[in-house]
């Protein structure tokens, strides 16, 4: 199954995917439109250092498995969508109680007014992996507006996987001890420095 | 394999659904004496409040149990379980033998054992039946008095005012909250109580409730008196296990259990507000009541059950919440010995308008305060779990960052 990847060295901190990802959230589903919405269509995908080449993150829910945030969600407002894995929050039931801010191990849980919601209440918000644009035959919004391929939608990346099963490892203390965590900071650290290192070689 | 489950919470739901999809056969048998679908226990105080209609309580599908094949005993209690026998008996005097048995009992709300405690009137938070009986008598205008200042005591107090009534909490710690919170924070609370109508008094402890039929006043060891007809108490839960047998199982505050939620016996596991497990930033057993421990908790119980050898690594108490615009989140450790090995570190907005506390035990994230600006708390969270040396340092984490700020570390 073809799923949004995340490729940070490629990031130049454009922010276009925040712009292209509010606009596709927002009621009107196009920019110009969007502009003038209230409540303001906010983006469900986070660059910061923003014109700062090769510091950009474009940081998104991973949608975990198993997901710390619907373990804790207090009113089930959180759900996995079987066909494709993706987490979803259900803005009917979200209570706005941030149970799933401190759960989410990569921040992306953001809380603002919406206009999915029942009379545009303030609810939690967060990467849909653009279900409607995909049912339609459409990329996701921040794939789309990516020019640098530091988002691109494919087949699952084998070697990061791996990485990341790796990393996963190298935390538990027994080497195999299943956990509920993904790696997340240790994940990113290593891949950070992973980086630096080919960044290193790709200078000399 | 014959399974039986004890309770109906949070802890005991993600366990039937791991059960199930592992081992699609077995015979499964709950026992609880709510009689109710799974329900979220934590929004009962906003069906309290008035903000939330009971229809948005249940957490699954008036089919659930049938979807997933559950035998279902309501209405009884667990009176007492026989590990040599591999069975437990209700209070109805029916036995059920099990393979594996779950206990995922929760907690009991601690009563106040003063002197008219029994009187109509006195109310506990903790079930959806605590709710129905304290519904027809919130009253606009009438006087209300809430014992104790923790996480129950907030929300008790809270939905009381929504409704309009007089609300007094009296609390026995020098601030509110004070298990979870530093003074700052607490003082920070206690302005936004007072500010809201709530009338708050530290330092005091209940005496007696008075009254000829019913409640009609609380008096305080001061001496002093407040009339009400409506009391809750909040003074935390006690893990449910009277029925189990201390000589075979061991126990402390709640069933002692392994990182495979196992307790000292064979084929018995707890989950839960009931369990007490290694506490990440204690480094000790503790019994973290919190929804995403239970769930968490009941999740692994239920793979293990189900033959799979999952674990868990270590429980960690933590809380949001949201009180009148302001945002409280506090994982693990927040009040360490000043002695000893932890340091504190702390950063607060020049206008107030945020603070953050880290606690560290040597180069370890053991504990974090936060008002205002939680979003990156769960990060807070996963770096406390791993328990790993921080390689960044901790003071860049008291200030607001990002992952692109931890990438140019
Ligand atoms: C008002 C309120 C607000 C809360 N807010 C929050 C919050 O914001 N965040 C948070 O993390 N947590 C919160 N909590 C705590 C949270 O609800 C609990 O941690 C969680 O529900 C525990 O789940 P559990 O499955 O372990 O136990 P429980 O939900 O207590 O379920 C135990 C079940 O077992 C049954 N049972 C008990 N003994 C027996 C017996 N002997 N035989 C048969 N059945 C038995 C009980 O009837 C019950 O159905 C709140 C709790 C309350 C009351
Ligand atoms: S925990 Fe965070 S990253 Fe994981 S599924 Fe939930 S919101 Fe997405």
């Amino acid at each position: 199954m073809k799923k949004v990847q995340v490729h940070p060295e490629r990031c130049l901190g454009c922010r276009q995917c925040m712009f292209a990802c509010a606009a596709a959230h927002s009621r009107s589903q196009e920019a110009v439109g969007a502009l003038a919405e209230q409540p303001r269509p906010r983006a469900r995908v986070h660059v910061a250092a923003a014109g700062r080449h090769y510091l950009g993150f474009p940081n998104r829910c991973h949608h975990c498995e198993p997901a710390p945030c619907l373990l804790a969600c207090l009113p089930g407002a959180i759900s996995r969508e079987p066909a494709t894995g993706t987490v979803m929050i259900d803005p009917d039931l979200c209570i706005n109680c941030a149970s799933c801010a401190m759960a989410c191990p990569f921040g992306v849980l953001r809380y603002a007014a919406d206009w999915t919601a029942p009379a545009a209440k303030t609810v939690a918000i967060k990467c849909d992996n653009c279900l409607d644009r995909q049912l339609a035959g459409r990329l996701p919004a921040c794939v789309e507006a990516c020019k640098t391929g530091a988002l691109t939608f494919e087949e699952s990346d084998v070697a990061l996987e791996r990485k990341s099963r790796e990393v996963a490892r190298s935390l538990a203390v027994d080497g195999e001890r299943e956990t509920l965590l993904p790696p997340t900071v240790a994940l990113l650290l290593e891949m950070k420095n992973g980086l630096a290192a080919s960044n290193d070689a790709a200078d000399q | 394999m014959k399974y039986v489950i004890i309770g109906n919470g949070i802890a005991a739901t993600c366990a039937l659904e791991a059960i199930r999809r592992l081992d699609s056969h077995g015979r499964l048998t709950l026992i609880s004496d709510e009689d109710n679908l799974p329900y979220s226990r934590p929004l009962i105080s906003h069906l309290l409040a008035g903000t939330l209609p009971a229809a948005k309580l249940p957490l699954r599908p008036p089919s659930f149990y049938d979807d997933l094949g559950v035998e279902t005993v309501f209405g009884h209690r667990v009176d007492s379980l026989d590990p040599t026998a591999k069975t437990v008996r209700t209070t109805a005097g029916k036995t059920f033998s099990y393979d594996r048995l779950l206990i995922a009992t929760g907690g009991d709300p601690r009563g106040l054992a003063v002197p008219g405690h029994r009187l109509p009137g006195i109310f506990f938070l903790r079930r959806l039946a605590d709710v129905r009986q304290l519904l027809p008598l919130v009253g606009e205008g009438s006087e209300a008095v809430v014992l104790g200042g923790g996480l129950v005591g907030f929300k008790a107090a809270e939905a009381l005012r929504c409704r309009g009534l007089r609300v007094t909490m009296v609390i026995r710690s020098p601030w509110p909250l004070a298990l979870q919170v530093d003074e700052f924070t607490g003082r920070l609370l206690l302005d936004r109580l007072r500010q809201h109508g709530i009338r708050v008094l530290l330092g005091r402890e209940v005496k007696e409730f008075a009254g000829r039929e019913r409640l009609a006043k609380v008096v305080l060891d001061d001496g002093r008196e407040i009339s009400a007809g409506l009391a809750v108490i909040g003074k935390g839960v006690r893990p449910a296990i009277d029925f189990v047998p201390a000589a075979s199982i061991k126990t402390n505050q709640g069933i002692l259990v392994d990182e495979c939620l196992q307790t000292s016996v064979a084929d018995v596991y707890a989950a839960g507000d009931a369990a007490e497990m290694w506490d990440l930033a204690y480094q000790e057993p503790r019994v973290n009541a919190i929804w995403p421990e239970a769930a968490a908790q009941g999740l692994t119980a239920g793979r293990n059950l189900a033959g799979r050898r999952a674990r868990y690594p270590g429980s960690l108490g933590r809380n949001v919440i949201r009180f009148f615009t302001l945002d409280l989140l506090t994982i693990g450790r927040t009040n360490p010995p000043p002695d000893g090995p932890y340091r504190q570190l702390t950063a607060a907005a020049p206008d107030g308008s945020w603070y953050r506390k880290l606690v560290l035990h040597r180069d370890r994230l053991v504990g974090a305060i936060l008002v205002n600006r939680i979003e990156d708390g769960g990060i807070l969270q996963a770096v406390i779990r791993q328990q790993r040396l921080l390689r960044l340092p901790p003071a860049k984490l008291l200030d607001r960052w990002s992952w692109s700020e931890l990438w140019q570390l």
